[in-house]
């Protein structure tokens, strides 16, 4: 009994052979639909937003600096590559790439910055609407954002107009 | 059978004066008031309810109440029954249903750390979420406190263990665990090699999911915070919230999508199984089958890589629906994997099933009666090694768990040989069913892009059959497009509870498997608390001691 069943595992593991990977060496191609690390094509982006609202990690915020310049930013050290940004942009500006070797030492390194230039809005300053109409989906804060990049905080406020009040409270 | 149950549960509550709704055929709600509590849980013991799980939620600035819940399941009927009541913020006191419902005990324990409820009658109202320098009097699940909030620390303040029994020697396991690697921290008063009782302190991967979701983010974004509950069983999780959801807002979602969450809470149940079975080989010193299960389990891991876009956490599930769908490639590629498995899987079965160091350190070690494991409504696996018929997929139908047709494995053997078999057993049957999805997997889409708000107020709960046993989420919904409340019950938390009875006067060295039997997730059950125990003083003996103690014990059988 004993005999029998240790004969039977050595078969089966001399069977299966080697299975590990030569890894670091030689690094596992990532199969097609492989949610790596998201990246922004600023060509396409339109700075609605969307992404900053919907990323439950909230590693993505935006700082409206003064009327026409957002900046957006993307912290990748807390970024759980989910691929809901790349999900619910309109303009597919954003794609989870093949990257997955992200480890570093600096947060800068896995940090995405965009400067986008905004055109004003002749009613209302600044409004953006998803083609979406999903209830749940909605954008939930629409004009100007004033999320701390310093301390890499999300500000849940967004103001109809340019608040300079706002945007000097949310600097430190 | 379920007229009958039926029939007197309405009985009962017009005879005792209880409003109960019965909108949903599945889940009935009973209001009454807060005198009512104890009388009403026993009587639900008495009529054969398992108890399920309470919650505590806050309602002050509706009316200046604190809200409770216990939930009751009736399996073999298929109907859950939840006890709402209340009491004035002012005097929050209940009386405690812990004597006689022994698991309810850390479910009350719970709310009196986080909504400041006071229960009479608890046998043992020590903190159990909150750290214990955490201050008096300010309760984190209360709405006026901020999600972010963080007291200072204190110095000097630790948790009381209990008092081993006299003539006993404390032996402190923790508080990082000695073979899954997870934070917890228990007391096991030893008698030479023999374990007399043992204190648990647990919750120190408190990172506070339940208030975060239900003040930062809103309703769409949960399932993929839900997914990281647990690092095993996530889309259990997720799945279990976007069903509680889809509930409370009366959401269909397309058939297809139900088919593919069934494949992935399948697929994730193949992996789970396998993992334990690696791990518990680990545990007793048999590294052959630790080594040849994780093996067979990475071709499932790369399959989902390929399947979501990563190897865990899939992040498939959404409210609504599922985010990929199935093509016809990906399913030839599921077949291809899953047959591969089947083949090598008993392969590995054949190999181990007499092997005689397996028997001997799994046979009548970590033993717990029937009768006791239904006195504790132990859940899943665990309870299904005891004779318990109880299993979620079966008795209370979701996804698309109606149309497919499985075996539902029970042991009585009541140790942990037992509980090997049950998951060997199901993960064959999880293959079955995954062939079975596939085959009759209709067309359609797979995402019901809704258009409405959810009203608020609304209660749901939903349970999924996790690899562990029943996985509960409970729903109330809110304002602002997120949940009001939202209570997340993992299978491990009522298993944990019993730990204590299975290592009474078992072996020392035993105690990494008996542990390890009900495959304890300590992430999940401990979703809720920031706990900074310290054990004090004792001597402490190293993981890899512990480790090689267990394990020599395998080398002398």
């Amino acid at each position: 009994m004993w005999l029998t069943s240790k004969l039977r595992q050595i078969l089966m593991v001399l069977r299966a052979g080697v299975v590990t990977l030569k890894y670091p060496f030689e690094p596992r191609p990532v199969p097609e639909g492989f949610r790596g690390a998201p990246v922004w094509d600023h060509h396409k982006c339109i700075g609605c937003g969307g992404c900053a609202d919907h990323c439950p990690a909230r590693s993505i915020l935006i700082r409206d600096v003064c009327q026409e310049l957002r900046v957006m930013l993307y912290d990748g050290s807390r970024c759980t590559y989910c691929g809901r940004c790349a999900d619910v942009c309109p303009e597919k500006a954003i794609r989870m790439s093949e990257a997955y070797e992200l480890a570093c030492d600096r947060r800068e390194d896995v940090t995405t910055r965009l400067e986008l230039f905004m055109l004003t809005c002749q009613r209302c300053g600044r409004c953006y609407e998803m083609e979406n109409k999903n209830a749940i989906d909605r954008l939930s804060l629409k004009g100007f954002r004033y999320d701390n990049l310093e301390r890499r905080a999300l500000v849940r406020t967004s103001t109809e107009r340019l608040s300079p009040e706002l945007l000097k409270k949310t600097d430190h | 059978m379920k007229e009958q149950l039926q029939e007197r549960l309405r009985h009962h509550c017009t005879a005792e004066g209880l409003t109960l709704d019965r909108a949903d055929p599945r889940q009935w709600f009973v209001d009454g008031p807060r005198e009512r509590v104890r009388d009403f849980a026993a009587a639900m013991v008495t009529e054969g309810a398992r108890y399920v799980v309470s919650m505590g939620y806050d309602e002050i600035a509706r009316n200046g109440t604190l809200g409770l819940v216990h939930s009751f399941a009736f399996d073999r009927e298929g109907l859950f029954l939840h006890f709402r009541t209340n009491a004035p913020a002012a005097d929050p006191s209940f009386e405690s249903i812990t004597p006689d419902i022994p698991n309810a005990g850390w479910s009350e324990r719970e709310y009196m750390d986080l909504l400041g409820l006071k229960f009479s009658g608890h046998p043992k109202p020590k903190r159990l979420v909150l750290a214990d320098d955490w201050p008096e009097g300010i309760y984190p699940l209360r709405k006026e406190v901020p999600h972010d909030l963080v007291p200072p620390a204190a110095e000097d303040v630790a948790y009381q263990l209990e008092q081993g029994p006299p003539g006993t020697t404390t032996i402190p396991i923790g508080p990082y665990h000695p073979c899954l690697h997870e934070p917890e921290h228990f007391a096991v008063y030893v008698d030479g090699e023999t374990i007399k009782g043992c204190d648990y302190r647990g919750f120190m991967t408190h990172r506070g999911i339940e208030k975060l979701c239900t003040t930062a983010v809103s309703y769409n974004e949960v399932p993929y915070i839900a997914e990281r509950i647990c690092g095993i069983c996530g889309t259990v999780h997720a799945t279990a919230y976007s069903q509680a959801v889809e509930r409370a807002a009366g959401i269909r979602i397309p058939r297809r999508a139900e088919f593919i969450r069934t494949m992935m809470l399948e697929i994730e149940r193949i992996h789970s199984h396998l993992l334990w079975l690696g791990v518990a080989g680990h545990l007793i010193g048999f590294d052959t089958v630790f080594m040849q299960a994780w093996r067979v389990r990475e071709q499932i891991m790369w399959l989902c890589e390929r399947l979501t876009g990563n190897r865990k956490t899939y992040g498939m599930v959404q409210i609504g629906g599922v985010r990929r769908d199935v093509t016809p490639e990906i399913r030839e590629d599921i077949l291809g994997v899953i047959g591969q498995v089947e083949k090598e899987l008993l392969v590995i079965r054949k190999a181990i099933q007499n092997d005689s160091s397996i028997h001997r350190r799994t046979k009548g070690v970590g033993t717990l009666s029937h009768e006791e494991a239904v006195r504790w409504s132990l859940v899943g696996p665990v309870a299904r090694a005891r004779g318990v018929d109880i299993d979620v997929r079966r008795d209370h139908p979701y996804a698309a768990y109606d149309e497919v047709r499985f075996e539902v494995p029970v042991f009585t053997g009541c140790d942990a040989w037992s509980t090997l078999q049950v998951r060997m057993i199901e993960t064959f049957e999880a293959i079955r069913i995954i062939r079975q999805v596939l085959e009759k997997m209709p067309g359609g889409p797979i995402l019901f892009e809704f258009q409405d708000p959810i009203a608020p107020g609304l209660h749901a709960m939903s349970a999924v059959e996790a690899p562990r046993g029943e996985s509960t989420h409970y729903i109330i919904t809110g304002e602002n497009n997120r949940a009001e409340r939202w209570r997340v019950r993992a299978p491990t938390y009522p298993n944990l509870q019993a730990v204590p009875l299975m290592l009474l006067d078992e072996q020392f060295a035993d105690f990494p498997i008996i542990v390890g039997s009900i495959d304890p997730c300590f992430s999940c059950t401990d979703r809720v608390g920031v706990v900074n125990a310290r054990s004090g003083g004792y001597s402490v003996m190293t993981r890899f001691e512990l480790e090689a103690l267990g394990r020599r014990k395998g080398e002398s059988v």
